[in-house]
């Protein structure tokens, strides 16, 4: 009952935890992400207990799809809540994944990829602190590519 | 024409559909549930938004050098020893392929070649933790490895810095990979 709460926990904290070490401790995107899912993928493997084996299972691939998102540049996203944001929007489309696509290698990367670029649509508050209105930027937006016909 | 603008759009427009088919696929099976219907409405104008604001690519185009892609396989088949024959399970070799990458700019700092490869050895790691239905052989992988080092080789000034940008490229290259097997399968 809890399992799917739990799940959408660890990927919003797994996101945050990445691009913290990403960013803050300048350990680089692909050491923060694999190290971190290596140290979590190891916990769980040898030390799981008597813990949930959905759980047990699960947590580490969450994890490892929700640190992908945190690999993201600060370039493009630098608000930590966001991250977590897109980190849930990941675990859902995660829990939702059809079963066409099981075993795909990379599905974990695509579906991160889409909750970045959802994410990065939403400019709550930018860089600069700069409260920006969306509807006033997708006015503009549309109003540049018409003006590019 | 300019061959660069070309390769551009055409890289761009293959990625969309390559998502717009994954969220497709979630969108047939949950049919039933008007929640995750909804979510997939509201999820697919917000990419769509974000493809056609500026900023996500760099203005220039340029290729990524094929010494750099030749890595692919190699974290490809590393991976996918230590998923399938030392049956570590995807995340644990993922994460060990992925975390020695990481240290090889180490070895020589002033080489800016080896900053690269870290990417690239992690983007055929994802390739290597396919499952065994999926990727039944060491064929398999090398072709996949093929495809997804020329979607790397095209990409490098777009999506630059995007979270899932290596795994959306080896979904790619296992995706297209698979399609040619099933191709051959039901041909031959």
């Amino acid at each position: 009952m809890y399992n799917q709460p739990i799940l959408i926990m660890v990927s919003f904290f797994s996101a945050m935890i990445t691009f913290f070490v990403n960013e803050r401790l300048k350990q680089g995107p692909v050491r923060s992400s694999a190290a971190l899912s290596l140290l979590v993928g190891l916990y769980f493997h040898y030390f799981a207990g008597s813990m949930d084996t959905y759980l047990v299972k699960n947590i580490p691939i969450v994890f490892f799809g929700g640190s992908f998102i945190g690999m993201v540049s600060s370039r493009l996203l630098s608000n930590y809540l966001l991250i977590g944001a897109a980190g849930i929007i990941f675990c859902l489309i995660f829990l939702h994944t059809s079963k066409f696509f099981n075993g795909y290698g990379g599905a974990l990367g695509i579906a991160a990829s889409i909750s970045v670029l959802a994410v990065l649509s939403i400019p709550i508050v930018g860089k600069h602190r700069r409260v920006t209105n969306g509807i006033m930027q997708l006015r503009e937006i549309l109003f540049k590519i018409s003006n590019r016909k | 024409m300019n061959w660069n603008k070309t390769v551009r759009k055409a890289f761009i427009i293959f990625l969309l559909i390559i998502q717009v088919i994954f969220l497709f696929e979630i969108f047939k099976e949950n049919l039933h549930s008007w929640w995750t219907v909804a979510a997939i409405f509201i999820l697919c104008p917000l990419i769509l938004l974000t493809y056609l604001t500026d900023g996500l690519h760099h203005e220039e185009h340029e290729y990524e050098h094929i010494l750099v892609a030749l890595w692919i396989p190699i974290g490809a088949l590393a991976s996918f020893y230590l998923n399938r024959f030392l049956s570590l399970g995807p995340v644990i070799s993922g994460g060990i392929v992925g975390s020695i990458a990481s240290f090889i700019p180490v070895l020589n700092k002033r080489s800016h070649y080896m900053k690269q490869l870290p990417a690239a050895i992690y983007c055929g790691a994802f390739i290597g933790m396919s499952s065994i239905g999926v990727a039944p052989n060491i064929v398999f992988i090398l072709t996949a490895s093929f495809f997804t080092a020329i979607m790397l080789i095209l990409s490098k000034n777009l999506f630059a810095g995007v979270g899932g940008k290596l795994g959306t490229l080896a979904f790619a290259g296992v995706v297209i990979t698979s399609f040619l097997y099933f191709l051959i399968s039901s041909y031959v």
